[in-house]
């Protein structure tokens, strides 16, 4: 079982990150590499499309922690759209959703980049 | 019973496995996906931590229900644990401290009615607890 598909689109200065299937201990690094090349290229505003995504355990959560901090450090942010009650519910027991944006949809959440002081937000 | 090698491809099975014997049980949702969450949890933490990755070990999961309650035992041969000395996680502090580690046992706390570790004939022992009236 492959677990984890992650693909990527630019759009504009936003970078969208799709992860497709779970993340969990043995697929995290999948998701990692897709979060750490954008960082590398510079790119420190992320939405991250969550409608493909069935759930997410502590290591894909962590990953999210290991990196939100020199985002925002940046001026970026990294920011969340389209997650099933599953994941949502996940997100609400560790409190996550006090700390993130979490949006409905995509476009939502590429809006809220466009928002005038809120880029970094 | 079900035993699992130390090896994280077999989480998924072991989430799925646990998804079954909630709902077996009685619980609706969103309980069942968090109990299979809590389980894998406790099964990462036995392949990455008391194993240290070592992938030719074994990880049993022992499930029973209990009629007013549905306990999952997470069962390793591998080094001491003790998941207690986890400090707790304060999240804007684990922001600024970029630190990934230590949320597992934070969700399953927040998740079961119990947790427990235990050291027994060189064995350590996860003991996950739901309670059926809604308690947690």
């Amino acid at each position: 079982m492959n677990g984890l598909t992650v693909e990527t689109r630019q759009l504009d200065d936003v970078t969208l990150i799709y992860p497709q299937g779970f993340i969990n201990a043995h697929t995290v690094r999948v998701f990692e590499a897709e979060i750490q090349k954008a960082i590398e290229q510079n790119r420190f505003k992320v939405v991250v499309n969550c409608s493909g995504l069935s759930y997410i355990a502590s290591a894909g959560l962590g990953a999210i922690m290991g990196v939100i901090d020199e985002i925002r450090r940046q001026g970026g942010d990294l920011r969340l759209a389209g997650l099933n009650d599953t994941v949502r519910n996940i997100f609400e027991i560790l409190g996550f959703h006090h700390l993130y944006r979490i949006f409905p949809t995509e476009l939502d959440a590429l809006r809220s980049f466009g928002e005038p002081g809120k880029a970094g937000a | 019973m079900l035993t699992v090698p130390s090896q994280t491809t077999f989480l998924a099975a072991v989430r799925e496995v646990t998804k079954k014997m909630a709902e077996g049980a009685g619980f609706k949702s969103p309980t069942p996906d968090q109990l299979a969450l809590a389980v894998d949890e406790a099964t990462t933490n036995a392949i990455e931590h008391a194993y240290g990755g070592a992938s030719d070990k074994q990880v049993v999961l022992q499930f029973e229900d209990r009629g007013t309650d549905f306990r999952v035992e997470v069962i390793d041969t591998g080094a001491m644990m003790d998941p207690r000395s986890v400090p707790r996680v304060d999240l804007p502090r684990y922001v600024s401290e970029r630190r990934k580690g230590g949320l597992g046992v934070h969700l399953m706390e927040n998740i079961m009615d119990q947790v427990t570790f235990r050291r027994t004939a060189r064995r350590n022992v996860c003991l996950l607890v739901k309670r059926k009236d809604g308690a947690k």
